[in-house]
């Protein structure tokens, strides 16, 4: 039978609170809550940085029997301290043979099809590690989203919530990837300006 | 010529294929710089992006990372040098890569199809992989081999390859080191 209890793993250095990554993985635990799941949050940056708490992230991860691991897409992977956390779990094979994992993901650019590789390095861990892989939600410039990533984060916490298999992992974007571009090179400008830095924006500390 | 060659081991293990990289990009003619990645203290990347708006160029923390980052973009090839861990980097090697980002532009550009960042620097480092596993393992080594070429698209490398290299005796370790040397000088 299986067991309801869903542990977040937030892999983005904003925190749980404050992160896209944080956000997203919180609506799709608050679905899981509603229907009967025991939860728990963990930020991973927050536990990697202590042997204590390395230890206790481990003894909620082998709690779960339920993974959702939240994160940005950091150069077409995990941030570190994420790998840290696996290399540990798989050292010692931690709910091996037991554990569900799932994967939101969300990079910086807004083809989501970037986040392809990372897709890749999480199911290539959970075979590894033994878990069972369940896929994974990747997203794309997700601030151009709307309500479309959370009305499918509800989809599959109502799925697993029921025993089925997660519906198609997919939002819509709203956005052009052409347009974001140039949306996002006025918001670097605009960020740098308040900074009193937008002439040094190009600037080049490291040239010989 | 320079290399700075990333070792991105927890332990000793790699120091056999990385003693077989170091002379092969001797006898290739180049001054090599190996940074145990280890032994550094470089903090994970706080995804502020205060280095592309408060203090372009350079990463808001000031510790290994910065100098780590520096002597890449100075170097004409960077190698990483990697247990492939779940078909990707080791930890060790990630934190210093996840703290490169200053070396590129926030401004997007259109890059094979996709949306990347503009170059910051008019020259960057060709790029290698070398991967390494306990025995030859398909999947994990065509990821390796994408994510590297992956990485080189976004530093904007010249010239980048990637090969897995397996300690179990089945890999001709020194020809792999030759080949991903002469694959970048072509």
């Amino acid at each position: 039978m299986t067991e309801k209890k869903a542990l977040l793993l937030v892999g983005s250095p904003r925190g749980i609170e404050q992160s896209t990554s944080g956000r997203l993985g919180g609506r799709l635990l608050d679905a899981l809550k509603e229907r009967g799941f025991e939860t728990d949050k963990l930020h991973v940056h927050a536990v990697v940085r202590s042997p204590t708490e390395t230890e206790r992230a481990l003894a909620a991860v082998a709690w779960a029997d339920l993974v959702v691991l939240s994160l940005p897409l950091y150069v077409d992977s995990f941030p570190a301290p994420v790998i840290a956390l696996f290399e540990r779990i798989a050292e010692q094979r931690v709910g091996a043979g037991r554990t569900r994992i799932l994967l939101i993901i969300q990079c910086g650019f807004p083809e989501s099809e970037q986040n392809a590789t990372a897709l890749a390095i999480a199911e290539c861990f959970a075979a590894e590690v033994g878990w069972r892989w369940l896929g994974g939600l990747a997203l794309g410039g997700v601030e151009t989203y709307g309500g479309s990533a959370h009305e499918v984060l509800d989809l599959i916490g109502k799925a697993l919530a029921e025993g089925r298999p997660a519906p198609d992992l997919a939002a819509n974007k709203a956005m052009p990837a052409w347009l974001y571009r140039i949306g996002g090179n006025i918001m670097w400008r605009r960020e740098a300006k308040k900074n009193g830095v937008a002439r040094r924006l190009r600037a080049k500390p490291y040239a010989d | 010529m320079n290399a700075l060659v990333l070792d991105g081991f927890r332990g000793e293990e790699g120091q056999g294929v990385l003693a077989v990289l170091t002379n092969a990009l001797a006898q290739a003619g180049y001054a090599t710089e190996v940074v145990v990645l280890r032994e550094k203290t470089i903090a994970p990347c706080l995804g502020c992006f205060g280095c592309w708006i408060k203090t372009p160029g350079e990463c808001v923390i000031d510790d290994d990372g910065r100098a780590v980052a520096r002597a890449a973009v100075r170097s004409d090839l960077l190698a990483y040098v990697t247990p492939v861990t779940f078909g990707g980097f080791s930890s060790e090697l990630k934190k210093a890569v996840d703290r490169f980002i200053p070396n590129i532009s926030p401004f997007f550009a259109r890059v094979q199809g996709e949306t990347h960042h503009q170059r910051r620097y008019r020259r960057c480092p060709s790029l290698i992989g070398l991967g390494v596993l306990p025995q030859p393992d398909r999947e994990a080594e065509a990821i390796f081999k994408t994510l590297v070429a992956h990485n080189a698209l976004n530093w904007r490398s010249p010239r980048t390859a990637a090969a897995v290299v397996a300690l179990d005796g089945t890999s001709d370790v020194a020809a792999i080191a030759r080949g991903l040397i002469e694959a970048v000088a072509r």
